[in-house]
């Protein structure tokens, strides 16, 4: 009999289950088709150190069961608040504690299944739209086809258990502590006094903000360049002094806030100020530890599109590098070039074709100059035509390079370039004996690895000797060349760097002939996985800090709705009260994002300074930062706007 | 003396899908001058409330006018009636309506924060009625931390900050037990005597209305009699009031 009640009353609190069944299912399909993407075959064989992978898929798979279980326990007490009073009153009733309590506990795994059961298909169709996404993004090579796979399923309904399993053990315990007095007046919680301790509240604001500026400046000292490893050991103290931060301030900050407001009797009654002020103190107050740890999601997803961002600007740099021209290919002689171009023809149509010279330098001007005879190995220097260096620049849709009479240019690779600009190298001479002086020193994307050096200068035609060095094809097909071509290339060069191995013809890169195509799906694996999974993280993440902002916004507002009926009386009329509405909705949806954007963006710039080296341009994480943030708060802005309409809806039934 | 409020034929009926008609309030006339302390009783489904809420600008009626000062109010616009309810009318709840996250005195303030008061002077307006009633000491709690009778109170010092032309009461003593309710009846009679504020209640208790200077009784959406206290005591009226009741009808046993 008492199910029966049970289920009739949860039919007619259907809105509020409402919420709590697309949390949770949401919840599982996200979990789901993670796992779906990260166990897929087609992932695994993008590359041999997907192994790794497998492994680091189980840490990030704890992390988001672990913020799973902080969502769906959030949600469960929102129910449970919500009904405390049935609870109650079925205790008043005479009605064990003991039968409540499996009551519950039916009542919640019935839900739990039944998202899990909607969140199966749903997950799938996510994983689907998710892998499409993400393919655009990073412009992976192939399409990964997503399939139904065991493990993935299996894995899943292991997390779901486990979550529930904790949830439930709270949930019943919070209702075994409560006494019927408790349950009844359970909506009343949040009407207690709220002493003064505004002096013990700054002194934690305060240790809190030393704390937290105190790990930015150690995790900056972490990367101060490249050839210092990171101690992993401080990175984690970092992590944990800025996670002690963030809850510390946030916790504080409200009242901090409101004393400040309460203070400035100009500040105070201007406008709404008073009511906003007091509703968001209130409100930050009875929730400060769950916006402390959705301030410290929002950081990790900061940052993990940041890292995202990071690896896929050193991967598309790498490629600028390595990879310039659609086909590159250092001829041996002459002779060789009808059966590459034939080959070429025989896959793309080219769009632009040039052969140039690379010429030697007599004199090694730039060796003889690098202190500490970093590049003895080198046989000779190398030169470029400047009309031939144009002519390459061309190619790249990019801008032709100038040189007066007497300057020349020095192009190297970005260590190279450290080299040289340390040794303070000024001059050319050329063999007639004349000083030309450097005009420039650049980094420029260039076939330097076709020609095996690490950097060459470019002079004005006149100067350059006539002892050539290479013969260079460069090719711009109008398609996009694959690695099967790539790999045709290089048999026709030399058949013994391929081989048979299942059904597929592989072949070793070789150094005189690069593609694109092969370039690409070389390095990609490893730096589309590490990017994907951060983007991915990001993502549940920002879900789940949307989710419980919108949750708790909507209960307020249907618990909360007589403050309007009240300010309407008062003489607001609707457009006032909605303006006011939208006042705070903005400011909770502000107050947690604040903290994440200060830490994510020092992070991140004490990250660039190791990885400017393999990024175009040393201030190219200003670009990511603002381009990361404006990805999270569009999809931020996507729930303050659905939570907005929700809000009003319930003000105005 | 000057006319306040003037209700013309007022009528409100309700229409329900099957295309019954509730006749809540059907043709009422009256009006109420300057200073004047009026209550509205009537048993339950009188049509008292709805009338209230006419008056209150809360609810339109289906034909009549109403007219405060010079304004007839059924004609003003959905903006203009947000305007008029905040300078012109100020109210008082059974369920006292403050909000929980403010002062007694920032509730009191609300008020006049809401019509642009200036900053420096909203203090001093806000202390200077607490004290004319009473209630200076609790301005700093919380509205959880006082007493019924003394919410009641706060909430009546933020209908009367703004000075408005005429407080509506819908069964503000409803909420409280005798004693709260008879110390807000008696700050009620203060502000309508001393600070001169014209009130129209609406009750179903004869011991409330018993401190007003004038009773209308409803009965079925229409006037049935108005008694005036005139010179006599409060407990003279009191019986009086009794008596109209028992003519009346109806739940003269809910009255106290």
């Amino acid at each position: 009999m008492l199910n029966k009640l049970a289920i009739k009353n949860a039919y007619r609190s259907i809105k509020d289950y409402a919420i709590y069944l697309i949390t949770v299912t949401l919840s599982f399909s996200f979990l789901f088709a993670f796992n779906l993407i990260g166990y897929s075959e087609d992932v695994l064989n993008l590359s041999s150190t997907m192994v790794n992978f497998k492994y680091s898929m189980y840490v990030v798979n704890s992390i988001i069961i672990f913020v799973i279980c902080f969502l769906i326990n959030y949600t469960t007490k929102f129910i449970f608040k919500k009904r405390s009073k049935e609870l109650g009153t079925y205790m008043m009733l005479g009605i064990k504690k003991k039968k409540i309590t499996s009551l519950i506990t039916k009542e919640n795994l019935l839900l739990g299944f039944t998202s899990l059961f909607l969140a199966i298909p749903l997950g799938y169709l996510f994983s689907i739209v998710m892998s499409y996404i993400m393919m655009n993004i990073f412009e992976l090579p192939k399409l990964i086809k997503i399939s139904f796979t065991t493990d993935a399923f299996i894995i899943t309904f292991l997390y779901f258990f486990i979550i529930y399993i904790i949830v439930l053990f709270l949930l019943c315990r919070r209702f075994k502590k409560m006494k019927i007095h408790d349950l009844l007046y359970y909506e009343r919680k949040n009407e207690k006094k709220n002493k003064d301790k505004s002096i013990l509240s700054t002194i934690v604001f305060l240790i809190s903000l030393a704390l937290g500026i105190f790990a930015l400046i150690l995790f900056d000292k972490q990367f101060i360049s490249i050839g210092k490893e990171p101690s992993m050991s401080q990175i984690f103290l970092c992590i944990l002094a800025l996670i002690i931060s963030i809850y510390g301030i946030m916790i504080t900050i409200s009242g901090f806030a409101l004393n400040f407001v309460l203070k400035h009797k100009k500040l105070k009654y201007k406008k709404e100020n008073l009511f906003l002020v007091r509703m968001f103190s209130s409100k930050v107050r009875s929730m400060s530890f769950t916006l402390g740890t959705l301030s410290v999601l929002i950081t990790l997803s900061l940052i993990a599109l940041n890292i995202s961002s990071l690896f896929k600007g050193m991967f598309e740099y790498q490629i600028s590098q390595n990879a310039p021209y659609d086909i590159s290919i250092n001829l041996e002689n002459m002779d060789e070039l009808p059966k590459y171009i034939n080959k070429i023809e025989e896959f793309y149509s080219i769009k632009e074709k040039f052969i140039h010279h690379t010429y030697y330098d007599s004199y090694n001007n730039i060796r003889n100059g690098i202190l500490n005879d970093y590049y003895s190995w080198h046989q000779k220097d190398l030169v470029i035509k400047l009309s031939d260096y144009n002519k390459l620049m061309d190619l790249k849709n990019e801008s032709r390079l100038n040189l007066q009479e007497d300057e020349f240019l020095i192009n190297c690779s970005k260590e190279a370039c450290e080299k040289i600009e340390e040794s303070n190298i000024k001059e050319f001479k050329t063999k007639t004996g004349k000083s030309l002086k450097v005009k420039d020193i650049t980094n420029e994307g260039f076939d330097r690895n076709i020609v095996g050096f690490s950097y060459f200068s470019v002079l004005p035609d006149q100067y350059v000797e006539e002892l050539m060095a290479n013969t260079i094809l460069t090719v711009n097909t109008k398609e996009k060349t694959s690695e099967l071509f790539a790999d045709q290339l290089i048999s026709i060069n030399s058949k013994d760097n391929c081989h048979q191995e299942n059904n597929m013809y592989i072949c070793y890169s070789m150094s005189n002939i690069v593609v694109k195509g092969k370039e690409e799906v070389t390095n990609k694996s490893f730096m589309t996985i590490t990017s994907f999974i951060c983007f991915y993280i990001a993502l549940i993440f920002t879900a789940v800090v949307g989710t419980i902002l919108a949750i708790q916004s909507l209960s307020e507002s249907c618990e909360y709705k007589y403050r309007y009926t009240v300010l309407k009386r008062l003489g607001y009329n609707n457009t006032d009260c909605y303006k006011l509405i939208r006042k705070q909705l903005l400011y909770f949806f502000i107050f947690p994002v604040m903290i994440p954007i200060i830490v994510s963006f020092s992070s991140l710039k004490s990250m660039n300074n190791l990885f400017q080296i393999a990024l175009t341009t040393s201030n190219e994480y200003l670009s990511y930062f603002m381009i990361n943030l404006f990805f999270f708060l569009s999809i931020y802005i996507l729930y303050l706007i659905a939570t907005y309409f929700g809000y009003k809806k319930n003000i105005e039934e | 003396m000057t006319q306040i409020l003037k209700l013309n034929n007022v009528k409100k009926y309700y229409g329900d899908s099957k295309g019954l008609i509730t006749k809540a309030v059907n043709g009422i006339s009256f009006e109420i001058e300057d200073q004047e302390f009026v209550a509205i009783m009537g048993s339950s489904g009188s049509g008292k409330t709805t009338l209230l809420n006419c008056i209150a600008t809360i609810d339109k009626v289906t034909s009549g006018s109403i007219t405060i000062g010079d304004k007839d109010i059924t004609s003003l616009k959905e903006n203009e009636i947000a305007d008029f309810r905040r300078k012109e009318l100020g109210f008082i709840f059974q369920d006292f309506n403050l909000l929980d996250t403010l002062t007694n005195e920032e509730n009191i303030a609300l008020s006049l924060i809401i019509n642009k008061e200036k900053t420096d002077q909203i203090d001093v307006l806000v202390s200077d009625l607490a004290k004319k009633l009473g209630i200076e000491t609790i301005l700093k709690k919380f509205p959880y931390e006082i007493s019924g009778g003394q919410k009641q109170r706060v909430a009546s010092a933020r209908a009367l900050i703004n000075n408005p032309k005429i407080i509506l009461a819908d069964e503000p003593t409803g909420a409280l037990d005798s004693k709260s309710a008879r110390m807000l009846l008696e700050t009620m009679a203060t502000m309508n005597k001393e600070l001169q504020s014209t009130i129209l209640m609406v009750t179903h208790d004869s011991f409330s209305a018993s401190f007003c200077k004038r009773v209308l009784f409803l009965k079925d959406g229409k006037i049935f009699t108005e008694i005036y206290r005139g010179e006599k005591s409060r407990k003279e009226f009191f019986n009086e009031i009794l008596d109209v009741l028992t003519l009346l009808g109806g739940d003269v046993d809910l009255v106290k």
